[in-house]
């Protein structure tokens, strides 16, 4: 149901883009560059404040060209302090009414304003095609109560269909009753042909086989060592929980994350250099770029459902922009589950030892949700230690002379050697 | 080299009981039956086989139906706002305060997990005693109250407010006294809080009684100086020491800052200088002190007086009547007076005695011996200890006429330790409003009107000046876990100022004590404390009349002199009562008695002897008028014809460790003179039953071997190697194993037996910071508690030691003189050999050694055969019987969601079936070498600390490298005293400990 008003929806948005189309052209007369605007507003990161229709950190963009001459705009996209000091009325006037002062894009030309400005108008357009085809997405709404009244009469039809179903087949059970009972005779004779002819085949072949020893015992064989095999390798993973992907409560993507936007780990994971935890990142981290992006171009510029559950944990109000008090924490379901009685500590590894994030946790930037990439058995921890060589430029190393002895002939140096597979390293 | 004594842990020991000499053969109290199951008798019974096929269904279906279930899903729930000073698995440390003392709260993700002293502080700052060490399981307690209550039913605090407000207006406006009962207050805060108060209620009186009080000194300094004050006592500059009945290293005054300033001359470091301080103790019962000192002689507690009489006689050469008659205290008073006077201006008397004349006469000796000044700080003074038992008795008088109209108890609980109780509640039922800032609903709290629940410092803003001019700084380290709130705060509101305690703290500092230092209130949060104090005290002279003062002593020992004597002493561990319900602190074995989890009466074993009495006998004690039944301890060291017990103890509504726990004692005290008096005239007699103490002392025995080391001062000086016995010195010896390089580190430990006093500080603080369960009584009676750490208590008989070499002429020997022991306190833990016996006998390789020479132990490795302990000499391996923390039947203080948050995370909580022991801290060690390795340096000396190690006052335990040869411990095992216990079996243990060292008169 929610599909189908998805694809109503999807339909009318796509009516509206064919209309605005239309539109454009007809704008594409104007001088400036609507596109190239566009393309200035995003990697200019205008839109982490802005945007049209909408007030966010900065001020809402509708009307812009109505309310501000193009030559003030363009002072002041190029220095806003200036025209403050300058003591212009507007300029102080907004200064007073929004907490954050804009930033100078001095490095814009004119004509690059010009462009963003018929950015712009072209969004405003957008937005005025959207309220005139008010009645489009009131359609939409009603189009889903349709959804729901079609639903309803499917099942109606569905219920009726089965009633029909079920009368039409107690018929023919009652004729072909009717026939038993009038050629029982005809058909025991039947039974008895096919009995013997029946013998002949399958069991015929069973007899063949058992009389067989040397095959039997073959067949037995193998079973035994195929469960034997299956049930060593089965022993073997008990508690091994490689590729574990348990549904997480917001479809937080490593993949958008890591991977498109190319944030650095230690960004959230800060707790990876500093301690034993790697530490999910707390709410507040999330909020410092959430409070700008809401991925609403997605959602028909509603809040992504899924940062909406973010701001729901730390109570932010998006229309206010403020946040609340009653906070409520994410449960978010451990993947990685090292058992109580293994130490491990991620700045060992990640701080002294260099140790990329992706060795163990794989190619987290391609993970739309993160599945347990290792298998964090203690073999797994082992032959790494095997092969690890040590940073002897460490000064800690220093003392180590047998080791640097051996380094010198030219052996390297594994963590196994300087201890690292000792019970007392993980188990205290 | 054979020691020519012989030390024993008990008297069973001693006797080669056989009870004794058949629980000495194995390692556990209760071998398991093997025989039993696999006798013949137990093979041909009716159904083996069936039973045999029932238990293998059972086992199977159970298995298969535990394997059945899925993996539990494990949250992880990170912060919403991360606090910026929190990452989680870091620890976050602050300067805070405890009973005074600088100390730093360590927290983990915001939850208070270890104090441990602060080292840049003035006074105490090398360690901590065993209550500050165990005080952080006070926060986590489920016995404390939850909310304010009226009638014992929980209110709001507004409606608490209201009904505290009319009755305080009530009682000003009918001219009736306000009353804030306390312990001593030493807070300047919490009494500018009262000041508050007063100021809106003029009627307002403050009365500070402490259960064991110090009026005696009070009022002996109020007559001899004019300054009624506890002085501070400065051992670090006294040469020779006497000590009469006063247990100054344990519970008398500030005992474990004495013990650090008294080991100075003590220590490995004064002794290869060449010094060392003499000690002689004139006492009833064998306390700590006691047993630490070089010569101890047993006295009655009647002879106190006598004998500092004897003493002034013969430093001042006068002669005043009543001298002490004891031929032994004779000979040592002599000796201890020549002493005494050749060290002039480094010499020290102490009395214990809550008396004011005694007081009086030591003050007289003490200036005698120019003691005011250096030793004896009177500018400098401790303000530990204020109570004055003359103004307790003024409030209940005034109580009882009615004349009370509101009694506010704060931090004191008479009804349970003033000697009357019935007296304070007949006074209290006459005062119209009473209210109890009590945490819990204990013995007084409970007959009161109201209880406004105190928050523990752990949770509140406050500070402390325990000694004049020094000023330390509460600092909460948690929000307030249940619905409390800090007395301050309560006083404050009731007085109509709305503030909170942060701000009415800090505004008390910035005006009245940073002015002047230069320093901010930010300052004072990461330092802990402001000293404005001068370095050392001025002289003083004592104006005392001291024949008028003799005559009175001689009086008044008649009262308390009779066939036998009683002396009442503060435990050590739980002291005057108020960590009763502390599990840790019930579980510590008594430094001397070794017993946990009771009180009890202690006498000389001749005594014992003449009454009929025998170990886990019973014993009626009748003094003052009390009665009670106790069970008996033969107490080597105790004077003949005297009895000793603890208070502290019989605490009913404590919480649900200490409830009934052994039996109070308070109620023997009397009132003498205007202050309590903590000795008296008894009898005593055998009484009916049995009761099996829970005593350590002679739990993993040695057997009889040769493992303590001990000279005389004299012999040291001589032969620095004197009686160190080294076995490598004399013998060649093999090795089967192969040598192998330890480039990395090579930790070790030097213990010095002459700085261990046998607190137990060590104990607590390793039970903490490894998460050792307490086990309870029971379990402590079948030998299993689980201490990593112990301290093995020595005696031996000083009399004829010659002819006592041999076991046997021990066990024949008639008529011994128990009352002349001395003590050695031997820790002993883990040895970490190289050559571990343990290690070999592991049929799974759980415990397998280390490249830096530690014995490791794998405890998910570990199925519990128990083959190590067997074979581990030292007998310092545990077997965890039961999931202490998570059973029920153990419910002493883990066993809820709460209390457990006092875990360490950094440690795993051992399981049931598994063997554990010292694991030499390995995760500060870890987390040491990881911030090195973090910060590409090499481990500095001191960088990792032992727990054990950061609670010892006395610096006994030394913790390092021994491949890094300029570290401390590297340092302290060239010390030629050093010896290896049982080094003849060739384990090479990894823990040196230096020989005892006693300073006799012998020279």
């Amino acid at each position: 149901m929610r599909n189908i008003s998805s694809v109503l929806g999807r339909l009318v948005k796509s009516a509206s883009i064919s209309l605005m189309l239309l539109f454009a052209v007809t704008t594409t007369t104007q001088a400036q560059d609507a596109a190239n605007g566009a393309a200035l507003f995003k990697s200019n990161a205008c839109q982490s404040c802005h945007s049209v229709g909408k007030k966010g950190v900065g001020p809402d963009l509708q009307g812009l060209a109505d309310r501000r001459e193009e030559e003030w705009i363009i002072k002041w996209i190029h220095n806003p302090q200036a025209m403050i000091d300058s003591g212009d009325e507007q300029a102080v006037a907004l200064k007073a009414e929004y907490a954050t002062m804009m930033a100078p894009y001095a490095h814009l030309s004119d004509d690059d304003i010009r462009d963003i400005i018929a950015y712009v108008q072209s969004e405003e357009q957008k937005l005025a095609e959207k309220a005139a085809a008010g009645g489009g997405a009131a359609g939409g709404g009603a189009a889903s109560s349709d959804a729901n009244m079609l639903m309803i009469v499917g099942l109606v039809a569905l219920f009726v269909v089965g009633v029909v179903v079920i009368i039409a087949l107690n018929r023919v059970t009652t004729t072909l009753e009717k026939v038993i009972v009038t050629n029982r005779a005809a058909i025991s004779e039947a039974q008895a042909e096919y009995d013997q002819g029946g013998e002949s085949g399958l069991v015929k072949f069973a007899k063949a086989f058992l009389k067989n020893k040397k095959l039997v015992f073959f067949v037995v064989l193998m079973v035994v060592g195929l469960l034997g095999v299956a049930g060593w390798k089965t022993m073997w993973n008990v508690g091994v929980h490689e590729g574990y992907k348990p549904v997480q409560p917001i479809k937080f993507s490593h993949q958008i994350h890591a991977g498109v936007n190319q944030i650095e780990c230690q960004y959230c994971h800060g707790g990876a250099f500093k301690s034993k935890n790697a530490s999910i990142p707390s709410a507040n981290v999330c909020m410092n770029c959430h409070n700008t992006v809401t991925a609403s171009e997605h959602y028909d510029g509603e809040v992504s459902p899924e940062i909406a559950k973010l701001y729901r944990a730390v109570d932010w109000d998006v229309d206010s922009r403020t946040y609340g008090t009653n906070t409520r924490p994410i449960e978010w379901v451990r993947i990685h589950n090292l058992p109580d009685f293994a130490y491990f500590n991620h700045s060992q590894h990640v701080v002294v030892a260099g140790v990329e994030c992706e060795t163990c946790h794989g190619p987290i930037q391609d993970m739309e949700e993160v599945y347990q990439y290792s298998p964090l058995t203690m073999k797994w921890c082992v032959d790494c230690h095997q092969e690890t060589s040590v940073d002897t430029d460490n000064a800690y190393y220093e003392q180590l002379i047998a080791a640097h002895e051996k380094l010198k002939k030219g052996e390297k140096m594994t963590a196994a050697m300087i201890g690292g597979l000792e019970c007392g390293k993980c188990h205290y | 080299m054979e020691s020519n004594k012989k030390y024993w842990k008990g008297l069973e020991e001693l006797n080669q009981t056989p009870a004794f000499v058949e629980g000495s053969t194995g390692e556990f109290a209760e071998p398991v039956p093997v025989e039993n199951v696999l006798n013949e008798a137990g093979l041909s019974t009716k159904t083996p086989r069936r039973d045999f096929l029932k238990a293998l269904g059972f086992g199977l279906g159970a298995v298969s139906l535990a394997a059945c279930s899925r993996t539990p899903i494990h949250k992880a729930v990170p912060y919403v706002i991360k606090p910026e000073e929190v990452t989680p698995g870091i620890p976050n440390y602050y300067a805070s305060s405890f009973n005074g003392q600088s100390v730093i709260v360590r927290t983990r993700e915001g939850r208070p997990i270890s104090l441990e002293a602060n080292p840049n502080a003035i006074g105490l700052n090398q360690g901590t005693d065993s209550t500050a060490s165990a005080a952080v399981l006070d926060l986590y307690d489920m016995s404390k109250l939850q909310n304010p209550q009226i009638g014992g039913k929980d209110v709001e605090w507004t409606r608490l407010d209201q009904e505290v407000i009319a009755a305080l207006n009530k009682a000003q406006s009918a001219g009736k006294q306000i009353s804030i009962v306390s312990n001593t207050i030493n807070s300047p805060a919490t009494l500018a809080a009262i000041a508050t108060l007063s100021e809106k209620f003029p009627a307002t009186q403050h009365i500070q009684v402490d259960p064991v009080s110090y009026s005696g000194i009070i009022e002996a300094n109020r007559s001899a100086f004019g300054k009624a004050v506890v002085p501070s006592y400065r051992f670090q500059h006294a040469q020779v020491v006497v000590s009469v009945a006063a247990d100054f290293l344990g519970t008398w005054l500030a005992g474990e800052e004495h013990t650090q300033d008294y080991i100075k001359n003590r220590d490995y470091k004064s002794l290869k200088g060449g010094k060392m301080s003499r000690h002689i103790q004139f006492e009833s019962g064998l306390s700590m002190t006691g047993s630490n000192a070089d010569v101890r002689i047993a006295i009655k507690p009647s002879e106190e007086g006598a004998v500092l009489v004897s003493l002034y006689n013969a430093i001042t050469g006068s002669s005043l009547p009543g001298g002490t008659t004891n031929t032994k205290a004779k000979t040592a008073i002599v000796l201890a007076a020549k002493e005494l006077v050749n060290a002039r201006g480094a010499a020290l008397v102490v009395s214990g005695a809550n008396d004011t004349n005694i007081q009086l006469l030591t003050n007289a000796i003490n200036t005698a011996l120019g003691a005011y000044g250096a030793i004896i700080d009177l500018d400098n003074f401790s303000k530990q200890y204020q109570g004055s038992d003359g103004a307790f008795q003024q409030f209940l008088t005034a109580a009882k006429a009615g004349q009370v109209g509101v009694a506010f108890f704060l931090n004191s609980n008479p009804a349970y330790d003033y000697f009357n109780a019935e007296d304070v509640k007949a006074a209290i039922e006459k005062v119209d409003y009473t209210l109890s800032f009590a945490d819990r609903a204990d013995e007084t709290a409970s007959e009161l009107n109201a209880i406004a629940p105190n928050c523990t410092f752990l949770e509140s803003w406050g500070d402390a000046s325990v000694t004049e001019g020094l000023f330390t700084v509460v600092q909460p380290t948690i929000n307030p876990v249940f619905n409390t709130r800090q007395v301050e705060e309560s006083l404050l509101v009731w007085a109509g100022v709305r503030k909170s305690a942060h701000d009415f703290v800090k505004e008390y500092w910035e005006a009245n004590i940073l002015p002047g230092t230069g320093k901010a209130w930010k300052d004072v949060l990461q330092e802990g404390f402001i000293y404005k104090g001068t370095a050392t005290g001025s002289s003083y002279s004592a104006n005392v009349d001291v024949s008028s003062v003799v005559t009175a002593i001689n009086n008044d020992s008649k009262r308390i002199a009779g066939d036998v004597e009683l002396r009442l002493y503060e435990s050590p561990n739980i002291r005057d009562g108020r960590w009763a319900n502390n599990a840790y602190l019930q579980e510590l074995p008594d430094p001397v008695s070794k017993v946990t989890w009771d009180n009890y009466a202690a006498v000389n074993p001749a005594d014992a002897e003449e009454l009929g009495l025998k170990e886990t006998g019973k014993v009626t004690v009748e003094a003052n008028g009390y009665k009670v039944d106790l069970p008996v301890l033969l107490q080597p060291g105790q004077a003949r014809g005297t009895v000793s017990v603890a208070i502290g103890y019989g605490r009913t509504k404590v919480g649900k460790a200490g409830d009934n726990v052994g039996v109070n004692a308070y109620p023997f005290a009397s009132l003498v003179n205007g202050t309590v008096q903590f000795a008296a005239k008894a009898t005593i007699s055998k009484a009916s039953g049995i009761y099996e103490l829970a005593q350590t002392q002679t739990h993993h025995t040695i057997e009889g071997r040769n493992i303590v080391r001990e000279t005389s001062f004299a012999k040291y000086l001589q032969d620095p190697n004197s009686e160190s016995g080294r076995f490598a010195d004399t013998h060649q010896t093999y090795d089967l194993w192969n040598k192998y390089e330890q480039p990395g580190h090579r930790w070790v430990m030097a213990i010095d037996l002459n700085a261990c006093t046998g607190c137990g500080s060590c104990i607590v603080a390793c039970s903490v910071e490894n998460n050792v369960p307490v086990v309870g009584r029971d379990e402590v009676r079948r030998r299993r508690e689980m201490h990593w750490l112990r301290i093995d208590r020595y005696y031996t008989l000083n009399s004829g030691d010659e002819k006592l070499t041999e076991e046997n002429e021990i066990a024949r020997a008639k008529g011994l003189d128990y009352e002349d022991v001395t003590v050695v306190h031997q820790p002993m833990l883990c040895q970490h050999c190289e050559h571990a016996p343990c290690e070999t006998v592991c049929p799974v390789l759980a415990t397998v050694h280390s490249s830096e020479g530690l014995n490791h132990m794998a405890y998910n490795r570990c199925f519990g055969t128990r083959y190590c302990a067997n074979n581990c000499p030292y007998k310092v391996r545990r077997f965890n019987w039961f999931n202490y923390w998570n059973d029920s039947r153990f419910d002493n203080y883990l066993n809820n969601e709460f209390t457990q948050l006092v875990l360490n995370p950094d440690v795993t909580t051992r399981s049931r079936g598994v063997m554990e022991k010292c694991s030499m801290c390995i995760q500060r060690i870890q987390a040491g070498k990881l911030q090195a390795k973090v910060e590409k340096r090499k481990v500095k000396d001191g960088d990792i600390k032992m727990a054990c190690q950061a609670a010892c006052s006395a610096n006994a335990i030394i913790f390092g490298d021994a491949n890094d040869p300029e570290s401390e411990v590297s340092k302290a095992l060239r010390n030629e005293r050093v010896y290896y216990v049982l080094e003849e079996i060739n384990v090479q243990p990894n823990i040196g400990y230096m020989t005892k060292v006693r300073n006799t008169f012998e020279a």
